[in-house]
């Protein structure tokens, strides 16, 4: 077929490599995670993660080629990324449901009287018994400030790039990495201090896969923020266009809001009148 | 000259540079493809291939519970596994509720669903909506790679140690710990939690892509009030995917920790409860079997007007009906849980709930109806099986009714009841649709027209053949046949029979279908750019057949005499 | 009642279908406590719950749903004869009627209301334990209760092991195992007691007295999976899950062996673990279970009952 003019504004993307790579890798990465935890062999996962990786970085890097020279993201496939954007994360907001369920689930109904086994492990009140709680307002509370903290950071470095400041983005960008970083050394410490193990308690079970889950978007995040920090450098942004740095900041404040919602059910709300762990 | 090609042969001179110099070629045009079309056609060629490995291990089931005693599996299990006598027994009931788990995921993950919203979604929402592609072509085509690995995960499952001693995982497509965790200890049961995890990420990425493309991609003039049917049911099933796969891929999560790093959700000597899991799946199940079935709902659509060469009735009510079964569809998903040990007050308002989805489905079904009232109505192929869809999907639905009644659930909940409910709105409702779809659009995916001999000899053959395989199994269930199970009472085995005949009669329907596709791409009857005549009314039919590798470089201009 | 009528007129005629199908010639009447060959609806019932399932059944819900069928399948029909191209070569443009799809919402609306007031009664019944005082719908399900369900004076404890039942009578302290009867080798077909049914058939059966509440709590074995208890003939199933206790209950007005099966996926075996519930009269019941208590061995307090032909 002969070579047609496209006459619109949307961007015919080029046969990629990436998707095809990455789904070899997935699969090396999938099989190589059942052989890891099954104790056979780890490295099948790290090679198949590795793989992932890369064509992460393959994958995006020709994405922000295709950003930077001024053809292919017109203003209509600018709003296609928003969207995309803003539904993904609204999956992973469902996915953060389902983990939230678990919790309030053990929360509301631990002491259905028909769950006989659960009344006896948790004694019939949440926490259950022998589980020591942290305090909400010692460790969590910083970390609360933390990520809000994070939140005006990233904020500023979006006005200051609106405003063409370039060293108040990359100040407000850096920043806002630190405190990402920070906040994930925090959790680390609050995790080496806690008072119940990941195992064979549902509140441990509940409690490490929400706020580790949380933990490992804040590290993406951070990534993601790092990456745009880099991108800045590089003096990637312009006051009207910077997608890459406004997904990384929803992404952000995405991850902010799901740690209100955990610092205020699993740490405060379930740590009410409780004796707790120090 | 046909409206589009008119378009292209306009559309010189202006514009951006041209991206695509020339269209890919060999292997690299499928496997690096960022086209929305060609991504559909292997789509629809993985759908064909699972619906085939479905059919077959469907086919043994049906083979093993023709007549009461174990059949065949003694002797499967003993093939693979080389063991005789009360080994091979042991293992070949396990085997079987490996097949019917493999079964079930097969044609709801790897069937179903990449054929509609893979294949007929990708191929025709943009062309329906008058756009050149997807919004996000590389997305688009990792969607699809995904969904081999994932098919791969899960057919490997199949060779790993499952429960002890055996292979794969026989704990039937709802996965239910504590027979997911603890009673299947080996790796079958991870391969096939990863191969979900795969499957469900295939499936958000695919409706990302497919709702930008809807919201952000139609063609100049097309309000979503002007959009066909289709684009709607596929909008409204993208959210659905967007909103209830991320839940599964939380629960199998658990699963998995469960399974290997010793947490507790599901394990009530930790505090959990296997219940749970049971919540969180149907929150998800649920809305699955809408997301099955909603695209066919759109497909339906545009069959029966085009085959009526009359409007869609209603076409608002139409819509929103869709989006009422969407939004309805996420708060009644206990209703397959109603002998769990929910409360009197809990199964009352999912009693109530469940019952509400009757309401925009009968709006639906009617419409339908009212479409054609009135028409001239030719009976081509696809429109043969609309009809059937039409009235097999009632049948149904309705028993779908008689279950949400708790009362009467009580007593057919987990029976073969259940079963001819679902494949009557599965089997006989999706697949219908699906091969509606199939037979309406090959002429524009291929070019060439299929015989309407042979069409329809595959749909009465089909149609006589899943009907004797199901009707019975609704007195199965009556006389209270529990499901899930490899051998039954005598009593049972007269209605057995005639469902594994049934199966048979089914098997021959497929092969005329696989005959009527070989045929129709060796005879090479040219289609023409629309073979429907003037009811076909949509965008993909002013394109030629098959549309050009990218279609409408200049957009087309809806005005209002092209709505729907 | 005429819905009664209906269903045995049709049974009727299906079974005089059957019966030119000689393997099937026998097939005179519905199971009672197990099904019959070529049996087409529920089984027959013993309990007010299984009344009022029964009656609702085949009652509103099938008299609804047969009828929507029919009438969808009856505008197709005529939609095939008067609006085919030969018989309607121009078709009309028409894409509303406000009316029409007024009627099409609210006329189901109303039917199903109608479908929910007896739905929410026999619902109610199932999930309420009597207390001797409540009166319940049986085959009336119209009615707002007319029989009377003494409250419950035995609690027996059933628990789904992988792959067979323990039977406890709760008050008494004592248990049982229940079994298949056959062995996977001879395909289950040698049972102990000539005359029953393959793979219903249970080496101890579960022994309960006749009119007769008996409430039933179920569980499955901690570190197990799930089962489920079922009888059809009671109307009665209800989850076995571990670390859970749930209840029901049941009142069986007729003596004999009521049969069921697991009926929550289980593994291996779940096709192989059957329940037996053999209603005996009071006085029975009293000696059996006084043999039982002394001797906490189930073949000889069985022994006390008289034999099943
Ligand atoms: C495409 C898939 C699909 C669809 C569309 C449906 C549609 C419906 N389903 Fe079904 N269902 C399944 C797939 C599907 N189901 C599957 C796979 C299972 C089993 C899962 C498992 O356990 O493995 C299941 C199980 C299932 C159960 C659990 C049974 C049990 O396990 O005990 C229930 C209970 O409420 C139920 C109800 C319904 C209802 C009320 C509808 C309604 O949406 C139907 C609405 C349609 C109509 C009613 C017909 C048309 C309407 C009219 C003509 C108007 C007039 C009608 C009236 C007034 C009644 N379904
Ligand atoms: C879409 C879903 C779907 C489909 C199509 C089918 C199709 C069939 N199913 Fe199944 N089935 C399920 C979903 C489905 N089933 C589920 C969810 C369960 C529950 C499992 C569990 O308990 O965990 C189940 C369980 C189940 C059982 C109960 C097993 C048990 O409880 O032990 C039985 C028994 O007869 C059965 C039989 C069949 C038969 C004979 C067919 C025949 O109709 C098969 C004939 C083949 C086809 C109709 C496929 C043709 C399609 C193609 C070839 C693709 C075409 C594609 C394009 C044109 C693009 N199925
Ligand atoms: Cu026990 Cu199924
Ligand atoms: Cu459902």
């Amino acid at each position: 077929m002969a070579a047609i003019e496209k006459n619109h504004d949307y961007h015919m993307v080029e046969p990629s490599p990436w998707p095809f790579v990455m789904s070899v890798a997935v699969l090396v990465m999938m099989v190589g995670a059942v052989f890891f935890m099954k104790h056979w062999t780890p490295w099948l996962f790290f090679i198949g993660l590795a793989g992932v990786i890369y064509t992460f970085y393959a994958w995006w890097a020709d994405v922000v080629k295709e950003a930077n020279n001024g053809v292919d993201h017109t203003p209509v496939v600018q709003m296609h990324h928003r969207y995309g954007m803003i539904l993904f994360i609204t999956s992973e907001v469902m996915f953060f449901v389902a983990w939230f369920w678990a919790y309030f689930d053990g929360f509301f109904r631990v002491d259905d009287v028909e769950q006989y086994a659960r009344v006896a492990f948790t004694g019939g009140h949440w926490p259950p018994a022998g589980i020591e709680l942290f305090d909400p307002f010692h460790l969590p509370l910083f970390n609360t400030l933390i990520l809000l903290t994070s939140g005006t950071t990233v904020t500023w470095a979006h006005h200051a790039l609106l405003e063409n400041d370039r060293q108040g983005l990359r100040w407000g960008l850096a920043l806002t990495v630190a405190l990402g970083v920070l906040f994930s050394f925090v959790q680390y410490l609050e995790y080496t201090h806690a008072g119940f193990s990941f195992s064979g308690n549902l509140y441990g079970a509940t409690f490490f896969m929400a706020t580790g889950f949380h933990g490992f978007h804040v590290i993406i995040g951070t990534i993601f923020l790092a990456v745009c920090l880099i991108r800045a450098q590089r003096g990637d942004f312009t006051p009207q266009r910077h997608l890459g740095f406004e997904f990384a900041a929803w992404y952000w404040h995405f991850v902010d809001v799901v740690w209100l919602f955990l610092f205020a059910s699993v740490y405060v709300w379930g740590a009410w009148g409780v004796a707790l762990h120090h | 000259m046909s409206q589009a090609a008119h378009l292209e042969a306009q559309a010189t001179g202006h514009g951006h540079a041209a991206h695509d110099d020339h269209t890919p070629t060999g292997w690299r045009r499928w496997v690096l493809s960022t086209n929305h079309k060609d991504i559909g056609i292997m789509y629809l060629v993985f759908a064909i291939i699972a619906g085939i490995v479905g059919g077959l291990l469907s086919g043994f089931m049906r083979m093993e519970l023709q007549e009461p005693g174990i059949q065949i599996f003694h002797g499967l299990a003993a093939m693979v596994y080389g063991v005789d006598g009360d080994s091979a027994i042991d293992a070949g009931k396990q085997m079987f509720n490996v097949f019917t788990t493999a079964h079930a995921l097969i044609m709801v993950f790897f069937m179903v669903m990449p054929a509609t919203m893979g294949g007929f979604a990708n191929y025709f929402a943009p062309l329906m909506i008058g756009a050149p592609d997807t919004a996000f072509p590389r997305i688009n085509n990792i969607a699809f790679w995904l969904l081999p690995v994932a098919f791969i995960l899960l057919l490997m499952s199949l060779f790993f140690e499952g429960a002890a001693g055996t292979t794969g995982f026989g704990g039937g497509w709802t996965v239910y710990p504590p027979l997911s965790t603890s009673g299947h200890p080996g790796p079958a049961m991870d391969f096939a939690i990863l191969s979900l995890h795969v499957a469900g990420v295939s499936s958000i990425l695919g409706a990302i892509n497919l709702i930008t493309t809807i919201l952000n991609m139609r063609a100049p003039g097309m309000t979503i009030h002007k959009m066909p049917l289709f684009a709607w049911s596929v909008l409204v099933t993208g959210f659905l995917l967007l909103l209830a796969l991320p839940v599964l891929a939380g629960a199998i999560t658990m699963l998995l920790t469960d399974r290997n790093f010793g947490t507790s959700f599901f394990a009530p000597e930790g505090g959990g409860d296997p219940v749970l899991f049971q919540h969180l799946f149907w929150f998800f199940g649920h809305p699955e079997v809408y997301i099955m079935i909603l695209p066919g709902f759109g497909i339906i659509s545009h069959i029966v007007s085009t085959f009526s060469r009359k409007p869609i009735f209603g076409y608002m009510a139409m819509a929103y009906a869709m989006v009422a079964i969407g939004f309805v569809g996420f708060v009644v998903w206990a209703h397959h849980m109603y002998t769990t040990g929910l409360s009197l007050d809990v199964q009352r308002y999912f009693v109530a709930a469940t019952m509400v989805i009757a309401v925009p489905t009968g709006v639906k079904i009617f419409s339908w109806i009212a479409t054609m009232w009135g028409g001239s109505i030719t009976f081509r192929t696809p429109m043969l099986w609309a009809i059937g869809f039409i009235f097999l999907f009632t049948v149904g639905g309705v028993t779908g009714v008689v279950l949400a009644n708790a009362g009467a659930d009580r007593a057919l909940h987990d029976t073969y009841y259940v079963v001819a409910h679902f494949h009557y709105v599965l089997s006989l409702g999706a697949v219908f649709s699906i091969f509606a779809g199939w037979y309406y659009w090959y002429p524009k995916m291929f070019g060439y027209m299929y015989s309407e001999f042979l069409g329809k000899l595959h749909f009465w053959t089909m149609f006589v053949g899943v009907n004797l395989i199901f009707f019975p199994q609704h007195f199965l269930g009556l006389a209270g046949m529990p499901r899930r199970y490899i051998d039954y009472p005598d009593a049972f085995t007269l209605w057995n029979r005639v469902s594994s005949i049934g199966y048979y009669v089914t098997f021959i329907a497929m092969l005329i279908f696989f005959y009527a596709t070989w045929e129709a791409s060796r005879k090479k009857r040219p289609a023409g750019d629309n073979p429907w005549g003037d009811g076909a009314t949509t965008l993909e039919w002013t394109l030629s057949s098959p549309p050009p590798f990218h279609q409408f470089s200049t957009l087309p201009k809806i005005d209002s005499t092209n709505a729907h | 009642m005429v819905t009664g009528q209906f269903v045995r007129k049709l049974s009727a005629a299906a079974t005089a279908m059957l019966a030119l199908m000689p393997a099937y010639a026998s097939a005179q009447e519905v199971g009672k406590g197990h099904p019959e060959p070529g049996q087409f609806h529920l089984q027959q019932s013993v309990t007010p719950i299984m009344d009022s399932i029964v009656a609702f059944h085949d009652g509103p819900l099938m008299w609804t749903i047969t009828f929507i069928v029919l009438f969808v399948l009856a505008l197709l029909i005529v939609i095939v004869v008067r609006f085919n191209a030969k018989a309607n070569p121009v078709p009309a443009r028409f894409t509303h009627n406000t009316l029409i799809e007024v009627i099409w919402t609210v006329v189901p609306i109303i039917v199903l209301i109608i479908i929910a007031v007896p739905s929410f009664g026999v619902l109610s019944d199932q999930l309420t334990t009597p207390d001797g005082e409540r009166k319940y719908l049986g085959s009336n399900i119209f009615s707002f209760g007319e029989v009377d369900v003494p409250a419950a004076s035995l609690t027996i404890k059933a628990t789904g092991e992988q792959w067979y039942w323990t039977y406890e009578y709760v008050d008494d302290g004592v248990y049982f195992d229940s079994n298949i009867l056959g062995k996977a080798s001879d395909n289950y077909v040698q049972t102990v007691k000539p005359g029953q049914p393959r793979l219903l058939a249970v080496d101890n059966e579960l022994v309960v007295p006749v009119n007769t509440t008996v409430s039933l709590q179920v569980t499955a074995s901690p570190g197990g999976v799930i089962h489920a208890f079922a009888v059809p003939s009671f109307g009665i199933k209800i989850d076995a899950v571990p670390g859970r206790l749930n209840e029901t209950w049941f009142n069986s007005r007729e003596t004999g062996l009521f049969y069921g099966q697991c009926s929550e996926l289980c593994g291996k075996d779940h096709a192989y673990m059957p329940i037996a519930v053999r209603v005996v009269t009071a006085e029975e019941f009293q000696a059996f279970i006084t043999a039982l208590k002394e001797s906490r061995d189930y073949a000889s307090a069985v022994a006390v009952l008289p034999a099943i032909q």
